[in-house]
């Protein structure tokens, strides 16, 4: 950063506007900073240049607000403390204190206004619409909002009362973001209707919520669309079945199109598709949309780029719209399609179907049963640019084919998701992605840990020489030919060759890296399968899945975690045990509580140096409860390097005390951002008070460094 | 007295007391519903006032109900409990009485669950008007067997609960994570354990010696109040004869009320048929 250069010029010496303009550009939280800690000057510069900003910590003193960040331009107040409260609660008994809370609004809401004076995006946690009311006529001039909103919508709310505040007092709004924000779908287009200066000036829309299992009838969709003609992103769940009254079919497509011929991006799922739990797939009816509809749909829509249809009802025949939407959007690069059928059939020497979409860059298959190894093959001789593959659920899909399609988009594919194929288990995977290995960057598979005798390589003594952190670097100077000669071993698929090579398997460029694994089972062959070496691995995301009720008792005493050791990079992890459902505190004889699968799950993370921690405690689906267990707090805490814990659940007060024995640890919350959330009077463990209490006694400590 | 729903009493009990107001802060008091009788809703240890969660809402119609947290509960800020003082159950009992005072209740029904049916037995000894009826869920007298009288549990299976809590106690004085759970010691006690641990290792450590030498035997007659026993068919750590000595030593009218289900939890495992079981212990009332 600072340079010596001719004459001992430093960057310090710059004028004033020049560094200014130097200092604005700069994004990165970490490096702006260290740039506030190298002097005064340097500070205020900073400070007065920065354009994002979290905002986390109580709001309970309107004083301790900074005031030095004017140039702000994104704000995000969903963070607060306690997570998902009411920003301008001080005290639990404040309900009754009504005059109180208006004077606290009021003054909370100038403050600021004074501190931020140029915020252009927002986002809040809404609980209720007073929040958005006190905050929005503050900044009349704002362009983009995000609501938060995981607790359940108060009751006897008027149909868009949510939203009224927002857009009545926002004229310019270009952008709503409600993917976080619980509330019916019969709230939107009333408000939308009522508003018609801002709904015309929305070219951002984002609907789709997990939270809610519903989704837009076509009727809805109509007027939604009729609102806002300048649309250019549109993401919504749709009821897509037939048998519902009001079914999103051809039609509704079609005018959708009509009344937003500018869409770019446009996400349209059905609402089962979002639910956090992997569904089933089975056989399924035929859903309302055809490929002729589709065709006069994607004729409608010359500017899309992005699109996804994930459905859960089959589309037939799709080949003749696939290639339809090549030629009337000629800008498509990523799409997104669930359970369509005959998307490239493949069979002869053309192209057909999706593969004649020769711009794409990223696509998702999901749920296709008639996709095979020579729909693959074509797609690669057609999609020459596809940087991001996803398939999902496509039974017919074998090892040969990922492997022909990697090695024939060798040279832009980076990030790949393989997911829920009958024939594509953990080693496999690997195996087909051979040909992308050194350049691969993201990727998915599931840890299906498959028994034939062929995938289990034998235990010899190179192994003991992958451990030597020599080896890799050795063997990434070797030049192309001997890569090659590797590249010709692999594919010859002999048992003692590759176990002579196995541990020449080095994943060189991945950073990121994300598993699903059912519940019961253990993470360590995951260095069987393949991934034995990742240097560069730095992110890593775990879901664990299924019944602990049901499951077989594990055999052995941990899931693993202290395989990943073996990545030497590795910093931040997230770990979702939330689709682990069991007992809380009621098991029957012979069963394992959550306490026993926690402590299952959690042991050995004491060994990683990890950054960051994202977990999510397995739930009590009978009682609503996500909570951590005892060993689950003692396993986290003894996770020593650990700078940023957040929780997706509760716990008690108790436990979270274990955390302040942490050195390292800065931001802890609890995020109950799951459907729906505890409401905080009765429920359990964490209060008000206690995140109050707990995080006064984090913030008076010491930090190192 | 009766009002809608939430912290009316509390703004009105700011004037008796400014400790005893404290304490409702401290203990995460709550009254919830309307009515014209009052039900005090006390948890056993190692869960909290949200175990009630279930249960509540058959009675929030009829009477005003008031939950709390007994100070060893994981919610409660752990600076508050106080080692020197909550050697025994009375100081629990302190506080219960403490809090519906400062609520004014002078009338009530009280459910206990495990050891807080033993805290609701010697509050009913000392304030005999107070309490109108007891429900006694998973009561015991004590809990370690002694000659003919079967508590159900054994001097041996209790040293392996307390060995466990102290190897917790241990790892987590220096840092170590306590891993032992509920579920590690003996299928007799688990299931009472389970609860046990779900504190921090030096309170529960604590608390679980408190509660397994704690012998209500002797006072049992000077109860006067009428009880009914609540007793789950299959309940590992309260075997139905302690239901029976109950009945025959509790000194007020009592009746045993046997549910078919199984566990020491009823009110999370099984909500709905225990609310039916409460209702009708608290609608039958007999003076």
């Amino acid at each position: 950063m600072a340079a010596d250069s001719v004459a001992g010029a430093h960057l310090h010496d710059l004028p004033e506007p020049i560094l200014t303009q130097i200092f604005s550009l700069v994004e990165d939280v970490r490096s702006r900073n260290a740039m506030a800690l190298a002097c005064r000057r340097w500070r205020c510069l900073e400070r007065s240049t920065r354009a994002a900003l979290a905002l986390r910590g109580h709001v309970r003193s309107p004083f301790l607000l900074p005031t030095c960040f004017a140039a702000v331009e994104h704000l995000d107040l969903s963070l607060l403390s306690p997570w998902g409260h009411h920003p301008f609660l001080l005290h639990y008994q404040q309900q009754q204190q009504y005059n109180y809370l208006v004077d606290q609004v009021a003054l909370v809401a100038a403050r600021l206004a004074q501190a931020f004076p140029g915020v252009s995006s927002l986002a809040v946690y809404a609980r209720d619409p007073s929040v958005v009311a006190a905050l929005a006529p503050l900044w009349p001039g704002l362009r983009a909002a995000r609501l938060v909103r995981w607790h359940q919508r108060p009751p006897n709310l008027p149909l868009g009362a949510d939203l009224a505040p927002l857009l009545a007092a926002c004229p310019s709004l270009a952008s709503l973001d409600l993917s976080q924000f619980y509330c019916w779908t019969e709230d939107i287009p009333p408000a939308l209707q009522e508003h018609p200066v801002v709904a015309a000036s929305l070219a951002r829309l984002d609907l789709l919520c997990p939270a809610s299992n519903e989704g837009f009838r076509s009727s809805e969709l109509a007027d939604i669309a009729a609102a806002c003609p300048n649309l250019t992103h549109l993401l919504a769940p749709c009821v897509f079945n037939p048998r519902c009254i009001e079914f999103v079919g051809d039609d509704a497509l079609v005018a959708l199109a009509t009344s937003c011929p500018r869409l770019s991006l446009l996400h349209l799922v059905d609402p089962a598709t979002l639910s956090p739990a992997r569904g089933d797939s089975d056989a399924k009816e035929d859903a309302a949309i055809t490929g002729l509809g589709l065709e006069g749909f994607f004729a409608r829509l010359p500017q899309l780029e992005d699109l996804a249809l994930d459905l859960c009802h089959n589309v037939k025949d799709s080949a003749p719209a696939l290639e339809a939407l090549s030629y009337k959007c000629p800008k498509i690069k990523s799409l997104k399609l669930g359970q369509f059928q005959g998307v490239c059939k493949g069979t002869w020497l053309h192209l057909d179907g999706i593969s004649v979409c020769g711009r794409l860059e990223s696509l998702c298959i999901k749920n296709s049963a008639d996709l095979t190894d020579s729909s693959l093959a074509t797609i690669a001789r057609g999609c020459r640019r596809l940087s991001r593959l996803e398939i999902h659920r496509c039974d017919k899909v074998t090892e040969t084919g990922i492997k022909k399609l990697s090695s024939m988009l060798r040279s832009t594919l980076v990030d790949v998701s393989i997911s829920g194929c009958q024939l594509l288990d953990a080693t496999r995977s690997l195996r087909a992605l051979e040909p992308i290995r050194d350049r691969i960057e993201r990727l998915h598979i599931d840890c299906i840990w498959a028994s034939p005798d062929l995938d289990q390589l034998p235990q010899t003594p190179e192994r003991t020489a992958a451990d030597d952190s020599d080896a890799d670097d050795v063997y990434d100077e070797i030049p192309g030919e001997s890569r090659n000669k590797k590249c010709k071993y692999a594919e010859s698929n002999h048992d003692d060759i590759e176990s002579s090579c196995f541990w020449f398997r080095t994943w060189a460029r991945l950073r990121s890296l994300s598993l699903w694994i059912p519940a019961g089972e253990v993470l360590t062959p995951l260095g069987d399968a393949g991934l034995l070496s990742c240097p560069q691995l730095e992110d890593i995301c775990i879901k664990v899945e299924g019944d602990c009720r049901t499951c077989p008792r594990p055999r052995q005493r941990e899931f693993g975690l202290s395989f990943l050791a073996l990545y030497p990079r590795l910093a931040k992890m997230k770990l979702d045990c939330g689709e682990a459902v069991g007992y809380a505190l009621t098991a029957p004889t012979g069963h394992m509580d959550l306490s026993l699968w926690e402590r299952f799950y959690l042991q050995g993370i004491d060994g990683l140096s990890l950054y960051e921690l994202d977990y999510s405690p397995p739930q009590d689906k009978e009682v609503n409860q996500r909570s951590l267990s005892l060993p689950a707090t003692g396993l986290i805490q003894m996770c020593s390097s650990l700078r940023k814990l957040f929780i997706h659940g509760t716990t008690h007060e108790h436990f979270m005390r274990f955390f302040l024995g942490m050195p390292l640890l800065r931001d802890v919350q609890l995020r109950e951002d799951y459907y729906p959330a505890p409401e905080n009077d009765m429920s359990t463990e964490m209060r008000v008070d206690s995140c109050s209490r707990f995080e006064e006694a984090l913030n008076s400590r010491r930090i190192p460094d | 007295m009766g009002g809608n729903s939430n912290n009316n009493n509390i703004s009105s009990a700011v004037g008796s007391g400014n400790s005893n107001a404290k304490l409702l802060q401290v203990l995460n008091v709550r009254v919830v519903g309307s009515g014209d009788r009052v039900l005090v809703l006390s948890h056993g240890f190692g869960t909290d006032q949200s175990a009630w969660n279930r249960v509540l809402p058959f009675f929030q119609r009829d009477y005003r109900v008031v939950l709390y947290d007994l100070v060893c509960a994981g919610s409660v800020n752990p600076d508050h409990f106080d080692f020197r003082r909550y050697t025994t159950l009375d100081a629990y009992v302190d506080d219960l009485l403490a809090i519906l005072d400062a609520l004014d209740v002078d009338r009530c029904f009280f459910v206990g669950h495990s050891v807080s049916a033993m805290i609701g037995i010697l509050a009913a000894i000392r304030r005999p008007q107070l309490f109108l009826k007891l429900i006694l869920i998973g009561a015991s007298p004590r809990f370690l067997n002694d000659g003919d009288y079967h508590g159900g549990f054994e001097r041996g299976e209790i040293e392996l609960v307390f060995a466990a809590m102290e190897a917790n106690y241990e790892a987590w004085v220096q840092g170590f994570a306590p891993l032992a759970v509920g579920a590690d010691v003996p299928a007799a006690v688990r299931e009472f354990s389970r609860t046990l641990f779900n504190m921090r290792p030096d309170i529960s450590l604590f608390v679980s010696r408190t509660v397994f030498n704690s012998d209500l035997r002797g006072v049992l007659g000077l109860v006067r109040a009428p009880c009914v026993v609540v007793q789950t068919a299959k309940d590992v750590s309260v075997p139905v004869s302690v239901a029976t000595y109950l009945k025959d030593h509790l000194g007020g009218r009592t009746t045993i009320d046997l549910l078919p289900i199984e566990g020491h939890l009823p009110h999370l495992s099984a909500p709905s048929v225990l609310a039916q079981a409460l209702r009708r212990c608290l609608t039958c009332h007999h003076r």
